[in-house]
């Protein structure tokens, strides 16, 4: 079995990640920050640990600023409901995931005004310009995707991040595609709020997601609850990051989190990224001279992550996607991504595009073996 | 008044008898499918009195339906109507007094113990087998006697389940069909007195069952219309039947159909549990009489009106053009089978 869908989710995981979640369930099996018994108090350590590791990961200035949810859609559902209000402005780009994509619409209908930035048609960026030219008095925020989830086109989220402070505008990332894989420095990047989920370039479980918030931007909650803190009071505390968990946490996948940075710190961020970097480029450069083959990626290679799309001439993209599944046991995602928009922009809407997306624990024989699977699905038709 | 003289001349009938239509008055039968058999078995159930009768069907009706579903007319595929909802409407026309209800939806292991609750017996009018394991293992489990009952070609074969008595469809039928492999009216054709002759035997078994007859037939009944072969076999229960032993592997949906509705796609893709021993050259030659097909070494292209799927060489297949996953199913068991 191949797996080319490390843009979905991680797979497989690294061992330590399996070992630490198990060793998690038998020995600190207590309920984190709800109770002071050995057990619970093992639990909290474990979920204090991983935010340490989670704020030096991503450079936060305080360690509680970095606040656990269920996901990545859930950390940008925060962020943007928690600040728009009718009458406030937002800018975008048309590259977005349906997790931003569909909560925008919602607050559209209420009375946010939203600009959608394309990127260029050339290079698949959003042009920095666009942006500044596009702020106005009412702009809220800005909220930009770090690495497209369909062509792995990389943005510049700094040169976004300083106009964005310039003009006093909090700055919002989504880093689904891109924590783990790069180096995010929310304090020189002027980062206020980073959504990123544990599943992916972080090597965790999936159900976790992480919202750093930075200490500009102060998001209405959208769940109040049980902190384990503060119980005297019937209102939510305002301190971070109980303000934003409430509820017992996802303790055995914020452990499995913290295991997956381990691996990254341990191998080498830099060493994962160019195995992935190395992978990709033989991947695109056996498809590109295939006939009847049509990538989509940057044509800018040091604004590539490690994700493509193709389409096969004669083939949906479904239909691509599982003849690699069961006649070559290759697993890719092919269909829309959740980014219909993004699409829109490639010209592949609505049928998509096949996605491949290798990882670190992809070899470059599996890499051979994809292309060869593909030349010939082509060659049947081509 | 009316009841009474509706029912008179089986009330004559001593097996039956006034006690026996009180019985029946007061039973409830669920038929699941209403094809060729289902409608058969409905109008039976019904005319004979029958005091509720649900009727389960995810199907809407098409002319190659009316050569010997009887309950449908012209009109009805005009107004393009469900099966259940066109077999409740007219059925209520010849009897008002009971309590008729057609259901449209699919019946899988995530609503089939809802859709049987607090029935005497069930009635097997479906087109696959997969749907009748479903049937069994809730029979099983809810010790609801069913019917099963199958047609195609001039060939059709009956059997009663009486839970933990008589052999389950599983001591008959271990293994779901093999994919592919298994005949449908849809690839093999039908001759219409075959349904009827198995939809009626059905029904009048299903009436023995609810009045708690002695006369309840315990064998497989197979029967050939054209060549005239009417048989009678006796099934031993299987020691080591699964659902027998309470393994409910269709009702736990370990072993059902797999949909997914593929993303910007507007296709469900069909993933079946079981074996596909069919090449698709053989598919295709299958399903040539039937529409267009063409195929290479990776998939098949089938389309007949606006149904179009494709099909791969382990059996998978992309339904095209619905994101409805039970048409979908449908399609799948009428075309490759399930």
């Amino acid at each position: 079995m191949i797996y080319l869908d490390n843009a979905a989710t991680s797979w497989p995981r690294p061992e330590n990640v399996y070992q630490a979640m198990d060793r998690f369930l038998r020995e600190k099996g207590g309920n984190p920050g709800h109770g002071s018994h050995s057990l619970a108090a093992a639990a909290k350590e474990t979920i204090d640990d991983t935010r340490m590791r989670v704020a030096r990961f991503i450079n936060a200035p305080e360690v509680e600023r970095v606040v656990f949810t269920m996901n990545c859609t859930h950390s940008l559902n925060m962020g943007l409901k928690g600040l728009l209000r009718p009458g406030d402005h937002l800018i975008t780009s048309r590259l977005e995931h349906n997790a931003v994509v569909r909560p925008l619409r919602k607050l559209e209908t209420q009375g946010v005004a939203i600009t959608r930035l394309a990127p260029s048609p050339e290079t698949g960026v959003v042009s920095v310009a666009d942006l500044e030219q596009a702020i106005t008095p009412q702009t809220r925020l800005i909220t930009m995707i770090h690495v497209s989830n369909v062509n792995g086109v990389i943005q510049p989220i700094e040169e976004y991040g300083a106009i964005a402070r310039k003009h006093n505008v909090p700055f919002m990332v989504d880093a689904a595609q891109s924590a783990g894989h790069y180096p995010i420095d929310v304090q020189a990047g002027n980062i206020d709020l980073l959504a990123f989920s544990a599943h992916k370039g972080t090597y965790g479980p999936p159900g976790v997601g992480v919202l750093y918030i930075g200490e500009k931007v102060n998001p209405e909650t959208m769940c109040e609850g049980g902190t384990g803190v503060f119980s005297e009071s019937d209102e939510q505390p305002e301190a971070l990051p109980y303000r934003y968990e409430s509820g017992t946490q996802n303790a055995v996948g914020i452990c499995g989190l913290g295991a997956g940075i381990e691996f990254i710190l341990t191998t080498g961020r830099e060493n994962i990224a160019s195995h992935e970097h190395a992978l990709l480029n033989r991947m695109i450069e056996g498809l590109s001279h295939l006939r009847g083959v049509v990538l989509y990626r940057a044509v800018d290679t040091d604004r590539q992550a490690a994700v493509i799309s193709c389409n096969i001439n004669g083939y949906e993209p479904g239909e691509v996607g599982v003849i690699l599944d069961q006649a070559f046991d290759i697993k890719v995602r092919a269909g829309l991504h959740c980014t219909p928009e993004a699409h829109r922009c490639i010209g592949t809407f609505p049928k998509g595009t096949v996605r491949l997306s290798p990882g670190y624990f992809n070899t470059e024989e599996e890499i051979d073996l994809t292309i060869k699977a593909i030349s010939s699905i082509a060659k049947s038709k081509n | 008044m009316a009841t009474i003289s509706r029912y008179s001349r089986q009330i004559v009938f001593p097996d039956i008898g006034p006690a026996g239509q009180e019985r029946l008055n007061s039973s409830y039968a669920v038929v699941i499918g209403c094809g060729a058999l289902g409608t058969v078995i409905a109008s039976g159930l019904v005319r004979a009195g029958v005091g509720k009768v649900r009727i389960v069907d995810r199907d809407f009706i098409e002319y190659h339906n009316l050569q010997r579903q009887i309950l449908f007319d012209e009109d009805d595929i005009k107004d393009n109507l469900p099966k259940a909802v066109a077999a409740e409407r007219r059925l209520r026309k010849i009897n008002s007094s009971i309590e008729i209800e057609g259901i449209v939806s699919d019946v899988n292991h995530t609503n089939i113990e809802k859709l049987v609750e607090g029935a005497d017996v069930i009635v097997d009018g479906l087109d696959n087998f997969e749907a009748r394991l479903l049937i069994n293992d809730v029979s099983l489990k809810h010790n609801i006697p069913w019917i099963y009952g199958g047609a195609v070609g001039s060939t059709g074969m009956t059997m009663n389940i009486i839970p933990h008595k008589t052999a389950c469809y599983r001591c008959l039928m271990p293994e779901k069909g093999t994919g592919g492999r298994t005949l449908t009216c849809d690839t093999a054709g039908v001759v219409n007195a075959a349904p009827w002759v198995i939809a009626s035997l059905e029904t009048v078994e299903a009436i023995k069952i609810l009045l708690g007859s002695p006369d309840v037939n315990t064998n497989l009944i197979t029967v050939d219309v054209w060549s005239y072969d009417f048989r009678s076999l006796e099934i031993p229960r299987k020691d080591n039947c699964l659902a027998c032993a309470g393994k409910y592997e269709f009702l736990d949906g370990k072993l059902s159909t797999k949909t997914t509705s593929l993303c910007g796609q507007n296709a469900v893709q069909v993933l079946s549990s079981g074996s596909f021993a069919l090449t698709l050259k053989e598919l295709s030659e299958r399903l040539k009489p039937l529409g267009d097909v063409s195929y290479s070494d990776f998939m098949l292209q089938f389309s007949t009106g606006d149904q179009e799927m494709i099909i791969f060489p382990d059996g998978r297949a992309v339904v095209k053009n619905t994101h409805d996953e039970s048409y979908a199913r449908g399609l799948y068991a009428k075309y490759v089978g399930a």
